[in-house]
């Protein structure tokens, strides 16, 4: 038996490619495979975003015509086409949020990381992992299956965005079977989604290396653990609301169907229960990376780990407590309204925390700018950007104002599409050695950034100032008022697929050209943490022999 | 932002602008100006040698205290400002006729306890005559006694004269009033005038995708208002332009209550600084109270379908004679008897309608 196990737990041993790919109960696997789910989702949810820029550049209804039947006379184009665009900005939404930055951040990074940060040699329920992973694809399956199915007037999809707003999203709005797709699509991922949480609940507190405390656990398995309990608590919610959603489309149930006593504003209020927690559910993960990347490149310890860690707790904590602030004009008494005011202000203050002990971290430090570096310090300039502009936000009084235009836009736009996704290509660029063996070439990593940021700041940046002249979100056409920021938009949406396009080319030539083997730390005397005491890639099986933080020379994270 | 047409979106742009706007770019600025700072000063060039702290308690009560500090500069104007808005005004006037002796006149304070005149700036006196309104100054011009109480004494100090009427307005909310200067509006010191309670309703509901309004107060009759159609207005109005737009008086406080048929909508006139979600099966309510006279336009803003992009707000605001003269024209197209009296108006409008 001892031997048998010895033999299977050989480094070298690896099971054939299906059993291997398809079976998987491998967290390093496990997390390949999220983030080729991410990258593939990422492409998608980018070229319907590419779609809704390119109908927005002009004035008119134009662009999207051509996706339409063109026997239909014209009018009936331009409301096909007008319907295609609801549809877009629906499952762009949905792509990004479920099947981008999720999977990518805490089934990809998460999956990879947290067991070999803690020093465990998988994750807790490594078959309960693969499962995960499986019902994120059929979700993803769900979804295609959604796009491709009827929902408002024969047209394909759904079409009422992806906060799924009855009656807009009942059979009032959406009687066609897409919005059911969604639904049970939707189900899939949060069920993908607490099974992953329980996962990495478990692994954390039960499966650290000898020696290390909570209080020595590194700041992404930190932010990760907040995030899993973020999910537990807030999905069932909103599978919840969906499930109300369901049985009143189906079978007769009236929840959000004022004509018979329920009320729309209930799944408003449960969505967002869930729904507020979710954007710190994609962020707090790049939270963690990025202090990981700004300590290695700083050469320096973290600044106020403690600080930091709890940071992370208490937005997530008061992230369940201001869900109705995306509600200030649904028709609140004045009372509540001030309520989730002032509770929405508290966030800024330990998101302040977590900015200023970057820069803390940075400080008396010897920066070396490499590309992982580069995109965490663009990350912490646009998160701020994101985060002021969401203080604004927080007064319910200007908020009446702001509400539903594209301040709102580009405020959720610079904290998760830069924020984010500048988190994710940052820590993309730090493990991508780590995880393949192979590094890149850093000017290509360089030029994908300057691309990226210039691109995505002429795309958002604008966008303020199309907010502040009163442009409503969501439409598919508008007044010339509002031509020249768009256009501006639209130019810096070409300039960051061009920045995409570098980034293809960089990991081609990663992979193909460049061939260069990484080292086991790539990084220097920064990289601390205990990836980079593995070769790259790691061992199918790491940490035969646990590392020990109980004794004295233990380096406290 | 849009140039603010009510007082109220003008406390909005002030609290935007003055308040909420300098301090984000302060604190982007201040972060960009570290952030650069420590690229320049600790690269691995100009700083060989890392150091190694890792903490700095005063530093890091620093940056949690400032933080709060801000917030609360924020929070207290965002308060004030979240109360006026949502609160519908419940000024009331009360006129009297002056005789030329009687310098003593009540204000009945029939408010509920917590909207009571309790305050001079609650009060308001105005001296109405042929030659215009003049408003009076508290102390110089009147006094009052028993704020509070179940009946406010306003003594003037000399009798109004025969012919002129005394108007008392009372009431908690207030706001700039229109003769104030432009530059103290924008920072907001005016002197503050009572707001009356809304002297009409404007009931709207959303449909998809088109607005229909009522005017329960004049009668019933009500209408839907779609968006022009392009060869039917200017390049710069379209998809702004309406059909029929809503008309209402200059200078009044307008009760509006939303509600959808379908959908939830929004309505929205950036102008008055109003979004208030049209929710099937329940009545929201905002209020307004325009100054200038003008059309001032807004756009659906909740998705509510296919067409959302094209069920766009237009509010005319005229004087109240044109006000009258419309709805009498609105309650003739809905087979009803004129309600106000203008013959030579009325005359006209018959004359047109006799020429269509």
């Amino acid at each position: 038996m001892s031997d048998a196990h010895a033999a299977h737990a050989d480094h070298d041993h690896q099971p054939p490619f299906f059993v291997r790919w398809f079976y998987s109960t491998n967290h390093k696997d496990i997390g390949t495979l999220y983030l080729i789910l991410a990258i593939i989702a990422g492409i998608a949810g980018g070229a319907m975003s590419g779609l809704i820029r390119m109908e927005l550049a002009e004035p008119g209804i134009t662009f999207l015509t051509a996706f339409t039947d063109q026997n239909l006379p014209p009018e009936a184009q331009i409301v096909a086409a007008s319907n295609f665009y609801n549809v877009l900005i629906t499952y762009h939404g949905l792509m990004m949020i479920f099947f981008m930055v999720m999977p990518a951040l805490i089934g990809g990074f998460g999956n990879w990381f947290v067991p070999i940060m803690i020093g465990a040699p998988d994750m807790a329920f490594p078959r309960m992992n693969n499962i995960s992973f499986w019902l994120y694809v059929a979700s993803g399956v769900l979804v295609t299956l959604s796009l491709l199915s009827p929902g408002y007037a024969q047209q394909l999809g759904f079409a009422g965005g992806w906060v799924l707003y009855p009656p807009l999203s009942s059979t009032v709005g959406s009687p066609g079977p897409a919005m059911d797709f969604l639904i049970l699509a939707i189900h899939l991922a949060g069920a993908s989604s607490i099974l992953g949480a329980i996962n990495f609940i478990t692994t954390i507190f039960n499966m650290r290396a000898p020696g290390m405390t909570l209080h020595k656990m590194p700041l992404f398995v930190w932010s990760v653990l907040v995030t899993a309990f973020l999910l537990v608590l807030s999905l069932p919610v909103l599978a919840g609301a969906i499930t109300m959603l369901l049985t009143d489309r189906n079978f007769g149930t009236a929840f959000f169907d004022s004509a018979q006593g329920g009320d729309p504003l209930l799944f408003q209020h449960l969505f967002w229960f869930f729904g507020h927690p979710e954007v710190y559910i994609l962020i707090l993960p790049g939270f963690g990376l990025i202090s990981h990347i700004v300590s290695t490149f700083s050469k320096k310890p973290i600044f106020g780990y403690l600080g930091m860690a709890y940071a992370m707790v208490a937005i997530g904590f008061v992230g369940f407590i201001v869900w109705a602030h995306h509600m200030y004009t649904v028709g609140l008494s004045v009372n509540m309204k001030a309520y989730f005011v002032a509770a929405t202000m508290v966030i800024a203050v330990p998101t302040g925390i977590k900015i200023f002990s970057w820069i803390a971290t940075m400080w008396g430090g010897s920066i070396e700018f490499r590309t992982p570096m580069i995109w965490a310090i663009g990350f912490i300039f646009v998160f701020t950007l994101g985060g002021v502009t969401g203080v604004v936000l927080a007064n319910a009084g200007v908020d009446h104002y702001m509400h539903d235009t594209y301040y709102v836009v580009a405020h959720f736009h610079y904290t998760m599409s830069l924020g984010a996704v500048f988190a994710i290509f940052a820590g993309w660029y730090y493990w991508f050695p780590k995880m393949t063996g192979k590094l890149y070439r850093e000017w290509l990593g360089n030029l994908h950034f300057v691309f990226m940021f210039v691109g995505v700041n002429l795309v958002f940046f604008p966008q303020h100032f199309l907010g502040l002249q009163g442009m409503p979100r969501r439409i598919v056409d508008y007044p010339e008022a509002y031509t020249y920021w768009n256009q501006l938009s639209t130019i810096g949406y070409l300039v960051t697929a061009f920045g995409v396009v570098v980034f293809v080319v960089c990991m081609i030539d990663a992979f193909f050209f460049y061939r260069r083997k990484a080292d086991a730390n790539p990084w220097g005397v920064g990289a601390t943490t205990l990836e980079w005491t593995l070769p790259s890639p790691p061992p199918f099986h790491q940490f035969n022999e646990l590392p020990r933080f109980d004794t004295d020379d233990a380096k406290a994270f | 932002m849009l140039p603010p047409a009510t007082a109220m979106a003008e406390q909005v742009h002030f609290f935007h602008n003055v308040v909420l706007m300098p301090i984000i770019t302060i604190i982007s600025l201040f972060v960009l100006g570290l952030l650069v700072w420590v690229m320049v000063r600790f690269n691995s060039k100009a700083n060989p040698t890392p150091k190694k702290f890792s903490h700095n308690t005063l530093l890091e009560v620093i940056w949690t205290g400032i933080p709060i500090l801000i917030l609360l500069v924020i929070a207290l104007p965002s308060f004030d400002l979240l109360y006026k808005e949502d609160v519908v005004p419940d000024g009331k006037q009360v006129v009297a006729e002056a005789d030329g002796a009687t310098t003593e006149f009540i204000f009945e304070n029939d408010f509920p306890q917590s909207r009571q005149v309790k305050r001079s700036s609650h009060l308001q006196v105005l001296i109405s005559s042929p030659a215009g309104l003049r408003s009076l100054k508290y102390k110089e011009d009147y006094s009052v006694k028993g704020f509070g109480d179940p009946e406010v004494k306003v003594s003037l100090k000399s009798a109004p004269a025969m012919g002129e009427q005394v108007l008392i307005r009372g009431g908690r909310a207030t706001q700039n009033g229109s003769n104030c200067a432009a530059f103290k509006r924008y920072f907001d010191i005016c002197e503050k005038q009572v707001v009356l309670a809304p002297s009409m309703t404007l009931k709207v509901t959303g449909n998809q995708w088109n607005w229909n309004y009522a005017y329960p107060d004049f009668g019933d009759f009500d209408f839907f208002s779609n968006m022009q159609v392009e060869e039917k207005t200017t390049p710069e109005d379209f998809m702004f332009e309406v059909d029929n737009r809503i008309v209402v008086p200059v200078g009044e406080t307008i009760r509006v209550t939303v509600t959808a048929s379908d959908v939830i909508h929004a309505w929205a006139v950036p102008q008055f600084a109003i979004k208030i979600d049209a929710v099937p099966g329940r009545i929201n309510e905002v209020w307004f109270n325009v100054e200038r006279e003008g059309i001032y336009y807004g756009q659906c803003s909740e998705l509510c379908g296919t067409r959302h992009s094209f069920m766009p707000i237009a509010v005319e605001v005229v004087s109240r004679q044109e006000f009258e003269i419309w709805i009498n024209k609105q309650r003739a197209l809905a087979g009803l008897e004129p309600m106000f009296q203008d013959d030579v108006k009325l005359a006209q409008i018959r004359a047109d309608a006799d020429k269509k």
